[in-house]
């Protein structure tokens, strides 16, 4: 029998989160951007937090402003300190691209963060002349209270590309809107793309940002990690074959640009796993006309084989567990059932209808009976494993300690992973990225439970 | 001029008063401006009060559940961000069903668009009833406004006078939304004030003894408040209450029949030893038990004070044997090393002259998020002639700093530590550790050992490719990764073994 369960939750108050506020995504997005600088207006702590967040899962500098509301703020309003906010940024950091994300507090105040950002602007022309021209500054409305990141991110997206796409002479190039990733999985889909000889416009591209050298003979003054997506690029955008968003719930800038500028969209879950990569790279060829080269095909062949040696043997039947962002967990989802594992429980702290709907179509593929928590928490998922219990967790490190209680592995994914290193530089999307994952769940069945000294593990 | 306006902030000239050179015919009065408003969009690196009660003060409590009342935001980032582990030991005896149950969940309202609206209180009420009985084996509810609750004005103190009555349960609401103060050591405040209002004097210990104190300030990170601890015990004295590393709820009630309290973090906690003594008549002593020097003192201040005199001694005598010779290991290694001190507060005068004095390290620049006069005049009193003492810095002083006093080590927080890195200088994380504890003697060896191992990784000799490599490889001295064992290892054992048929001879 296929089919889903939908467990709905039965609890008001949320414990242990898996999800975040709006303006996460939206720093996030701005991030991602070359010389691009997010500034928050709100309290301190609503950077801070983020700042720490990112530093501890990327293990890299994050550098986002505030415009550091107090008391007197919240009373007379945030106008004096995101002017100030944005000017003080404009001058000494000089920045191609500020985004303005708003946050409970500033969208509570109602300030105009519009009108505020435009007295800015203007400012900034008047001190810095010539130069101003060059620093765009984009207010991204991102109010905590609605949704959750990934419409923060979704927005940031759509904003920074409607304020900068500019129709232009055509260009040959396919722009893609990765989601919420890890550096590993951008540069993986870049390397699928150079492999079809096509140029990506990534919207945006955390990958260099968010793992960049260490060369001190190339530091800048002030500092700006290489890399991440130009202002020129996203300008061009507007100009492209196609764009491909590989996270369902961030579209809209994919939409936009074809409401606007008729560049067509396709908007899907990310390639993860062997089905979702023949997907995007059919995108791509849709788009591009472009063939499909044998070395992609052979990367493909690879992931194939390893799963003709491998799976049958060691992962059949396996219970699986995920948790996470709804994109991420979507993906892997399938990839499991590929696998011929059996992906039980699938959470997600977002609520989305169109996520219950992906997983039924993965429930029939797989033939399997799949409970889905939409909307839920991490709580969710331990009471739910106390009852039901798996052979693997798959999510993020927050369930590190519900894997410890109950002895069943966890295979780290997504956002945040802190107590491993290099997480966030391993794909998990494409061939290589499904093979990565692949031989990274084998080995945990095989170290969790095999005996190390039995035969079956000789040959 | 003592006050310095750095080449980066020519565009922001109201930093000038936050920067101050140390000067030592200067008055007295001379410091950094501090605890003022940030100047917004300079890339500060504080955070907010919300961050100071929840991320400080009261999320060491090991026996409470934690309801953030907010978009979700507040509560995700209120999870797991501090090392401050627990043991699951009760004052009566018992044990805390949840093993770390302070660093393993947070609750929270998750907050909408409508409760923007129409109110938040009824969500709230429900939440903390949910909370309840999820938990029942938790022996309190701690909630928290946020800036979202602090504008819409829900009233948080009637839902927990209610809710106490209603569930049998002490719930406690602590008001500092992320927005109130400079940073977050208004929230230290409100969690102080709100403690010690809610809680001191509503409950009596089970037991007394003459030796009792509270240990006030120390949050355990990293298992810091644990090494204190068992000096403490050793000398004959009992930690009544522990505010509020590895503490339950009911000790800080029973807080007021301590016979003297003890403030380690002197920023984060001094106000609530202050109001115990107004009320109550429990003196406090200021102490700091960083590096070996200040702890043998304060040991010794404490024994003193109890007429343990003796007993310090030993404590002080015994950890010397073991750690002295690692000590002097690391001195040698680390002699002349130009440091950074970026801390929240107080380490920044905690650690400098032991750095210099202990270690032989040269402490170059110290600088605090969000530490007041009090705290300033004592790191300028700790620093030598020169240095730079800066409040609140932001990134673009931190390169301007790290360029112009070229420290070889800095010590300051993750948000900082990649960037040091970026530019070329190994960054310690100061607030939560590497791999600690780093107070008392033994902790102190682990901070010489981090700091040696930071300055000493061979990777920073190799940054850049070279055309045309040195023929003997890396120039640099290559590790002496041997430190903790042969020599040192057995030196501590023959101690340690001194120590057992001391003891042996005494029993007989």
């Amino acid at each position: 029998m296929s089919c889903v369960n939908i467990i709905e939750k039965e609890r008001n108050v949320v414990i242990n989160p898996l999800k975040t506020c709006q303006p996460f995504g939206a720093m996030f997005a701005v991030t991602g951007i070359n010389k691009g600088f997010p500034i928050v207006h709100g309290s301190q702590g609503c950077s801070a937090f983020v700042r720490y967040g990112f530093a501890r899962h990327f293990r890299e500098p994050s550098e986002i402003a505030v415009t550091s509301l107090h008391e007197d703020a919240a009373v007379f309003g945030g106008r004096k300190n995101l002017v100030a906010g944005i000017e003080n940024l404009a001058l000494r950091f000089k920045p191609d691209i500020i985004g303005v994300i708003t946050t409970c507090s500033s969208e509570i105040i109602g300030d105009d963060v519009y009108g505020f950002t435009e007295t800015a602007r203007e400012n900034i022309k008047k001190k810095m002349g010539e130069d101003s021209h060059e620093i765009e500054v984009i207010p991204i409305s991102t109010p905590s209270f609605v949704e959750t990141h990934y419409k923060g991110y979704d927005t940031a997206i759509k904003s920074i590309v409607n304020h900068l796409a500019r129709k232009d002479e055509p260009n040959e190039k396919v722009n893609i809107i990765p989601g919420i990733v890890n550096p590993g999985d951008i540069r993986e889909l870049k390397h699928l793309m150079n492999m079809m000889k096509l140029e990506g416009i990534f919207l945006t591209d955390i990958s260099d940002p968010f793992d960049a050298p260490l060369r001190p003979s190339k530091v800048t003054k002030p500092f700006y990690p290489k890399g991440g997506v130009s202002v020129d690029e996203i300008k061009d955008s507007a100009n492209s074959l196609g764009t491909v968003s590989i996270c369902k719930y961030a579209g809209s800038g994919a939409l936009s640009l074809e409401k606007e500028h008729k560049v067509p969209a396709a908007v899907d879950s990310p390639p993860v796993g062997l089905q979702n990569t023949d997907k995007f790279i059919r995108n791509l060829k849709k788009f591009t006309g472009n063939e499909i080269p044998n070395e992609i095909l052979d990367e493909r062949g690879i992931l194939v084989d390893s799963m003709a040696d491998n799976a049958a043997r060691y992962l059949f039947g396996r219970k699986v567990i995920i948790y996470g962002d709804p994109d991420i967990t979507t993906g892997i989802a399938r990839f499991v059932g590929e696998l011929g594992m059996e992906p039980t429980m699938v959470c997600t702290g977002v609520k989305s209808p169109s996520f219950a709907q992906d997983m039924e179509k993965i429930a029939k593929e797989t033939g399997s009976e799949i409970d889905v928590m939409v909307g839920q928490d991490l709580r969710a998922v331990e009471v739910y494993l106390k009852e039901n219990p798996v052979d693997l967790m798959i999510g993020n490190s927050d369930g590190r300690l519900i894997s410890l209680d109950q002895g069943i592995p966890l295979i780290r994914v997504g956002f945040p992973v802190y107590d491993r290193v290099g997480y966030q530089r391993q794909p998990i999307v494409g061939y290589r990225g499904g093979l990565y994952l692949m031989d990274l769940i084998t080995n945990t069945i095989l170290e969790k439970y095999y005996e190390p000294t039995h035969w079956k593990l000789q040959q | 001029m003592p006050y310095k306006l750095l080449e980066v902030d020519k565009k922001i000239p109201e930093r000038k008063d936050h920067v101050y050179v140390k000067h030592c015919s200067d008055p007295e009065d001379h410091i950094p401006n501090c605890n003022t408003k940030t100047v917004p969009g300079s890339m500060s690196e504080r955070g907010c009060a919300f961050a100071g009660v929840k991320g400080v003060i009261t999320g060491a409590i090991k026996d409470v559940i934690h309801v953030v009342h907010s978009p979700i935001g507040c509560t995700s980032y209120g999870y797991g961000t501090k090392r401050y582990p627990t043991s699951p030991e009760l004052p009566n005896g018992e044990k805390f069903p949840i093993e770390n149950f302070n660093l393993k969940y947070i609750l929270g309202t998750d907050l909408q668009e409508s409760d923007v609206v129409f109110g938040g209180i009824k969500k709230l009420r429900q939440s903390i009833i949910e909370a309840h009985k999820e938990f029942p084996e938790a022996n309190a509810i701690y909630t928290y406004s946020t800036c979202t609750v602090g504008l819409i004005g829900d009233d948080m103190d009637a839902v927990a006078k209610e809710l106490t009555e209603e569930l049998g349960k002490k719930v406690v609401a602590f008001n500092a939304p992320g927005f109130c103060g400079p940073s977050q050591s208004k929230g230290h405040h409100v969690g102080n004030l709100t403690l010690f209002e809610n809680l001191v004097g509503t409950k009596e210990p089970p037991s007394t003894t003459p030796y009792d104190v509270n240990l006030i300030g120390e949050y355990n990170i990293d298992g810091d408040l644990w090494v204190i601890k068992k000096y403490l015990e050793d000398m004959g004295i009992n930690l009544l209450s522990k505010f509020t590393g590895d503490c339950s709820h009911d000790e800080i009630c029973w807080m007021h029949r301590a016979k003297l309290s003890l403030v380690r973090c002197q920023r984060s906690a001094t106000y609530i030893a202050d109001l115990i003594e107004e009320k109550y008549g429990v003196p406090y002593i200021k102490v700091d038990f960083f590096s070996t020097k200040y702890c043998s003192e304060n040991l010794r201040t404490i024994g003193k004070y109890f007429g343990l005199e003796e007993a310090a001694e030993k404590v002080i005598e015994d950890q010397m044997k073991i750690v002295g010779p690692e000590l002097e290991f690391y001195r040698k290694k680390l002699q002349g090393k130009r440091v950074f001190i970026f801390s929240g507060g107080p380490k920044s005068y905690h650690l400098s002259k032991p750095l210099e004095e202990e270690l032989g390290m040269e402490t170059v620049a110290v600088a605090s998020q969000f530490e007041h006069k009090d705290g300033y005049k004592k790191m300028k009193d700790r620093v030598n002639e020169g240095t730079i003492i800066l409040d609140d810095p932001n990134s673009l002083e931190f390169e301007e700093i790290i360029e112009e006093y070229k420290p070889d080590l800095i010590l300051a927080g993750v948000k900082e530590k990649y960037l040091a890195h970026k530019l070329g200088v190994p960054c310690i994380l100061i607030h939560s550790y590497e791999n600690g504890p780093y107070m008392g003697f033994e902790g102190f060896v682990n901070l010489a050992k981090d700091m040696y191992s930071y300055i000493y990784n061979p990777v920073w000799s190799m940054l850049e490719f070279e055309d045309e490599p040195a023929e003997d490889g890396i120039e640099e001295v290559v590790m002496e990764i041997g430190l903790n064992s042969d020599e040192l290892k057995e030196n501590s054992e023959s101690i340690e073994n001194d120590k057992e048929s001391k003891n042996e001879g005494e029993v007989a």
